[in-house]
């Protein structure tokens, strides 16, 4: 399984929604402490290496990318220094980044592209606010403020083009509409800091949450009082956690404790694979939309790893 | 934006495997969804506020609204803040205070440690505990100023306490940092005489107290290292015999293997007439020529 040495410490890795064999990783220099950052664009050839197609350099660390859903070679990348960059991979890295959005006061955490409409995006931030953008302007749309810690992640509904959710330092994971001025549930999920939340693809009231306590929660927005399951299994801090794209139950996290682990949420042993390959904290992981139990992931030893589910990622 | 890549240049990807899918498992809980782009879907309900940008100033107060009554961990970068303002030049780069708290720490793995350990009880509260309320401000400075046998009782910080208290006695009221109010009278000259010579005489007494300690350590230091050197030969002895031994070496007997005794020749005298008996440690490897030129001798005459 292919492997590609990054010179900066891994934050994030994405499937492109276009290509079967392109990924974008999100890194940053020196554990994203201090110094730089590096967009890759990376490119998977059959039975053979990863070949990096462009990266884009940046002046602060990159913490997450994600890929447009309405052009193919549109990548948004989040800025240590609060802002948020549009690069386009057919323009040469003289040309880019195209748009830099600037308005969040601290690092943006994360980004995450609507895929129902496809015009909009989400940028989650340590100054506590989510804020929702358009590709055609200059300015946030709005700005959505009611956490009172670090927001970590926000994540839009893949079957809603108006609801997503954030997850924040606060504890707990809110889920929005954009029509409305407040937050329309608050998920009192953890009793520790929330790291990562994501929709189910095949249930569009199915949320889980990943937190610092090590757990990962699944809840039902209609039921929030209980967790459907509750997912223990991680030594540390689960960094991030997928749904599959292909599987309504199946779901990816990793974790500060160098694993990235699947799951299923609806059978008995939930925990269905476990991959230890990383030889530091796994802070990206994604499964591909497009080719089914195809797997990457991301981390603090400089290694991005692609692999099938079911492999041994190490595997040459 | 307009030139297309080479392939399927699309402006709308594949579709996605659960939009294939069937629908959701119930009705969801959510408003149906607005047609037209985003943007004037917000617009249209009235919530656009664009480029708003929410500063650090009015976070604090505008946000919580939250109906969750959590303690919320304190920020990385505040607490550096209140670290380097006191300190000074140390928080210059704003990307090494923001970035280290919580991009590595503080964002993850470390929020455990950030919120729990490292963030409220120990670091914060501890370090600015320790430093500004404790230690300095009041514990050693004020009260050691305020009574002057205060100051030496609480002096945790050992010999030089008496030096300060000493120098500080006479003009300890007229200390900025004195909590007691207004400042009394000055002092007389034999009550400012009687605390000097009380500074003289607890200086003298401490060193005299160093001294001795330092003279006890130091004794016990060198008896330790004898009784070591002592305690090694011992064993150095014991173990080169140990090796020997199993090296096979013939080490030097301790008792003759052929003693007078033992000898049947004529020469042969036991009992307490012979001077050594059966220890012979330094006489016996000369006794042994001796027994075998008797045995010449003793052969020869028979």
């Amino acid at each position: 399984m292919p492997v590609f040495k990054t010179p900066f410490n891994g934050y994030s890795v994405k499937f492109s929604p276009f290509y079967e064999n392109q990924l974008a990783v999100a890194t940053a220099q020196n554990f994203g402490i201090l110094g730089n950052g590096r967009v890759h664009i990376l490119q998977l050839t059959p039975n053979g290496p990863i070949s990096e197609l462009a990266a884009f350099d940046t002046a602060d660390g990159v913490y997450d990318v994600c890929w447009s859903e309405a052009h193919d070679s549109l990548v948004i990348a989040a800025s240590g220094d609060g802002s948020v960059k549009l690069y386009d991979l057919s323009l040469p890295p003289t040309n880019n980044p195209i748009r830099s959005f600037k308005e969040h006061t601290r690092e943006v955490h994360s980004v995450d592209y609507n895929t129902v409409r496809k015009d909009s995006f989400l940028s989650a931030s340590w100054d506590d606010t989510v804020k929702l953008w358009t590709v055609d302007r200059n300015a946030s749309v709005r700005t959505f403020k009611e956490h009172a810690y670090c927001v970590y992640s926000a994540a839009w509904n893949p079957r809603h083009a108006d609801i997503f959710a954030s997850a924040s330092g606060d504890c707990t994971t809110r889920i929005w509409d954009v029509r409305e001025p407040g937050s329309t549930m608050i998920l009192p999920a953890h009793d520790f800091e929330i790291l990562a939340c994501d929709w189910n693809k095949y249930d569009d009231c199915i949320i889980a949450t990943a937190s610092v306590d090590k757990s990962i929660k699944v809840w039902d927005v209609r039921n929030y009082r209980v967790p459907i399951a509750v997912l223990n299994g991680h030594g540390y801090a689960v960094r991030k956690v997928r749904f599959s794209p292909h599987r309504a139950s199946a779901m990816v996290s990793c974790s500060y404790d160098m694993t990235v682990c699947m799951w299923d949420y609806m059978v008995e042993d939930a925990l269905i694979g476990r991959y230890d390959h990383h030889t530091e904290f796994a802070v990206g992981v994604d499964m591909s939309v497009l080719v089914e139990g195809l797997l990457a992931s991301t981390g603090w030893d400089e290694l991005v790893y692609v692999w099938q589910h079911g492999m041994d990622p190490r595997a040459p | 934006m307009e030139n297309g890549p080479p392939q399927p240049s699309g402006n709308s990807p594949p579709p996605k495997p659960w939009e294939r899918a069937g629908s959701s498992s119930g009705p969801a809980p959510f408003k149906p969804p607005s047609a037209g782009s985003t943007s004037d879907v917000v617009e249209a309900s009235g919530t656009a506020r664009p480029g708003e940008i929410v500063s650090t100033a009015n976070r604090n107060t505008a946000v919580n609204n939250s109906t969750l009554a959590r303690p919320v961990p304190t920020r990385p970068w505040e607490q550096q803040q209140t670290y380097g303002s006191s300190y000074g030049g140390y928080n210059t780069g704003m990307n090494y205070n923001s970035g280290y708290g919580v991009g590595t720490y503080g964002g993850g793995y470390g929020s455990t440690y950030g919120s729990g350990l490292y963030g409220n009880s120990m670091y914060r509260g501890g370090y600015g505990g320790l430093a500004g309320g404790g230690m300095y401000g009041g514990g050693m400075y004020n009260s050691g100023l305020g009574g002057s046998m205060g100051g030496y009782g609480m002096g945790g910080m050992g010999g030089m306490g008496g030096m300060g208290g000493m120098g500080m006695g006479p003009f300890g009221d007229q200390d900025p940092n004195n909590p007691y109010g207004a400042p009394s009278s000055p002092p007389s000259f034999w009550v400012s005489f009687m605390h000097v010579m009380q500074g003289v005489v607890t200086f003298f007494g401490r060193v005299a107290m160093l001294i001795d300690q330092n003279t006890q350590a130091f004794h016990m230091f060198m008896s330790a290292l004898l009784q070591l050197f002592d305690r090694s030969g011992l064993l150095y002895g014991e173990l080169a015999r140990f090796v020997l031994r199993l090296l096979g070496v013939k080490t030097k007997p301790k008792i003759h293997p052929l003693g007078p005794n033992a000898h049947p020749g004529p020469n042969a005298l036991p009992g307490p007439n012979q001077p050594h008996g059966n220890q012979h440690f330094i006489e016996g490897p000369k006794a042994a020529p001796g027994a075998a030129w008797n045995d010449v001798w003793g052969d020869n005459a028979q």
